[in-house]
């Protein structure tokens, strides 16, 4: 697997219309496990995931990889919030990235049986995706995007409008992921989940890294009066 | 029938020099925006005495004047609703002219990588994967209908934010794609033309399936007794000759041919 990290950030911003959208930002990540983007609405984490994944322009600045832009790209995935399914079976959605590399359809279609299992769709091979229900959608998006091994995965508000089941086994996907060495950079409303899952804490607001720290230090005791008052359910803008 | 006159008054009509007859056609914005009109027009004006004015409209607000008889025929690029216009009797029959193509334009960084996709589904999958900006027309003109027909090809549902549906005809949708730097189909001649380009680059191009056919209907005079259905005959059978086959063929932008005659005697 390429090293993808450190990922530097400098001075990175996106602006649309003559409009800042975000940045100027400077971060390094480094390290292993989940780092999550938290914020309050309109902070910019979504433009921040899209920015290090390259799907949002860098109107000014740099995002650095470690390996050259070209394999750091190619070496990773993104989940939305609502994910857009191929009017296919799950199995066919499953190996579709597979296909679109060039792995045989029969070895194709083995990984995709094991990657549904995985997740717990092993009993909806044949059905159509776009009839699961949002739960369903997302655990298939997830193994979707973990089918190739990608080094890093990007997931914006993965588990929001899902029901606590869902979320849990939607968390547990991540963190056998997580344990497989998949880097995984999310964004999430749900602060019960960041205490969760969280190895790392990206603290966004009005579009500007506010705050970065370990998880664990960042929920015993953020470093700014703003964090702090994020962490209470205040209105912080 | 309120929002079809609104429509007709809001048609740009292009018409050529004073002929001793008249006739209407209704077209589509892509046609009439490659320009190839301002040669065929003044050509037929010589040949045949005729003067062709132009309703520009979409393909299916074209189909609708037809069936109104607010013109004595058509010249679109949509099969299927062509061939039940002609099933339903609106039209007498349907004449293949000429094609061009579609093409997929986008951001010259290209964020969903669709440059180097194989086929226009592939392409179409690789921007819904990445939820990027896409423009559609959203007018249910023909590049419209294509368009939608491309999506369920690629057995995508589009929807969603990223999914961005203008209700406009080529030149403003393009407009937009370019201010919101993103994806967008074209027909080929429209992006050449197309003055405001700014970060857009054409990316995808050559898949058959974005072949664009461009069909001639006349509107039945069973239909409409006002149709000028001998007019619309000599300017059917002056499309389909070899003078017509030349000025089409030879017509370029940029270097580019932009349209195939493909006229059958």
């Amino acid at each position: 697997m390429v090293d993808l990290f450190p990922l530097t950030l400098e001075s990175a911003e996106t602006s649309r219309r003559g409009k800042r959208l975000i940045g100027p930002l400077n971060l390094t990540l480094s390290g292993d496990g989940i780092c999550v983007v938290m914020g309050p609405n309109g902070s910019g984490k979504t433009t921040l995931l899209r920015l290090m994944h390259g799907t949002a322009r860098l109107t000014g600045g740099r995002v650095r990889w470690a390996c050259d832009t070209e394999t750091a790209r190619h070496d990773q995935a993104f989940v939305f919030q609502r994910p857009v399914m191929l009017r296919r079976t799950v199995e066919e959605n499953l190996a579709y990235p597979l296909r679109l590399r060039g792995v045989a359809r029969a070895e194709a279609r083995g990984q995709a049986r094991n990657w549904a299992v995985r997740v717990g769709l092993g009993e909806m091979l044949e059905r159509r995706a776009v009839l699961l229900s949002g739960g369903e959608q997302q655990k298939l998006a997830i193994a979707r995007a973990l089918i190739t091994e990608p080094a890093l995965l990007f997931l914006d508000e993965p588990t929001a409008s899902l029901d606590g089941r869902a979320m849990r086994e939607i968390e547990a996907i991540l963190t056998a992921a997580r344990a497989s060495g998949t880097r995984l950079i999310m964004s999430t409303h749900d602060m019960g989940q960041a205490r969760r899952i969280a190895d790392h804490i990206v603290f966004l607001l009005g579009g500007q890294v506010h705050e970065t720290s370990a998880a664990e230090s960042f929920f015993a005791g953020p470093e700014t009066a703003e964090a702090r008052a994020f962490l209470n359910g205040e209105i912080v803008e | 029938m309120k929002q079809a006159l609104i429509l007709v008054f809001l048609t740009v009509f292009a018409t050529s020099a004073k002929a001793a007859e008249v006739m209407r056609m209704a077209v589509t914005t892509s046609f009439h925006n490659s320009g190839l009109a301002d040669v065929l027009l003044p050509e037929i004006a010589a040949d045949l005495d005729l003067e062709v004015q132009l309703l520009v409209v979409g393909t299916g607000q074209a189909l609708r004047l037809g069936r109104a008889g607010d013109v004595d025929a058509i010249l679109v690029h949509s099969r299927m609703a062509e061939e039940a216009f002609v099933a339903e009797g609106y039209g007498t029959h349907r004449r293949e002219i000429m094609y061009n193509d579609f093409v997929l334009i986008g951001p010259s960084d290209d964020p969903a990588a669709i440059a180097g996709t194989d086929t226009a589904a592939t392409a179409l999958q690789a921007i819904a994967a990445a939820q990027v900006g896409f423009v559609s027309r959203g007018d249910d003109s023909g590049t419209h209908k294509k368009e939608l027909s491309l999506w369920a090809d690629a057995d995508v549902v589009p929807e969603g934010a990223w999914y961005n549906a203008v209700g406009a005809g080529m030149g403003a949708a393009l407009n937009t794609a370019a201010g919101l730097n993103a994806y967008i189909m074209s027909d080929r001649a429209s992006w050449l033309n197309f003055g405001n380009k700014g970060d857009l680059v054409l990316l995808f191009a050559g898949d058959p399936v974005l072949f664009n056919q461009y069909a001639f209907l006349p509107v039945n005079p069973e239909r409409h007794g006002h149709v000028k259905a001998d007019a619309a005959t000599r300017l059917e059978a002056w499309l389909a000759s070899e003078k017509a086959a030349g000025l089409i063929n030879g017509y370029q932008i940029g270097g580019e041919q932009l349209f195939v005659f493909n006229a059958t005697p």
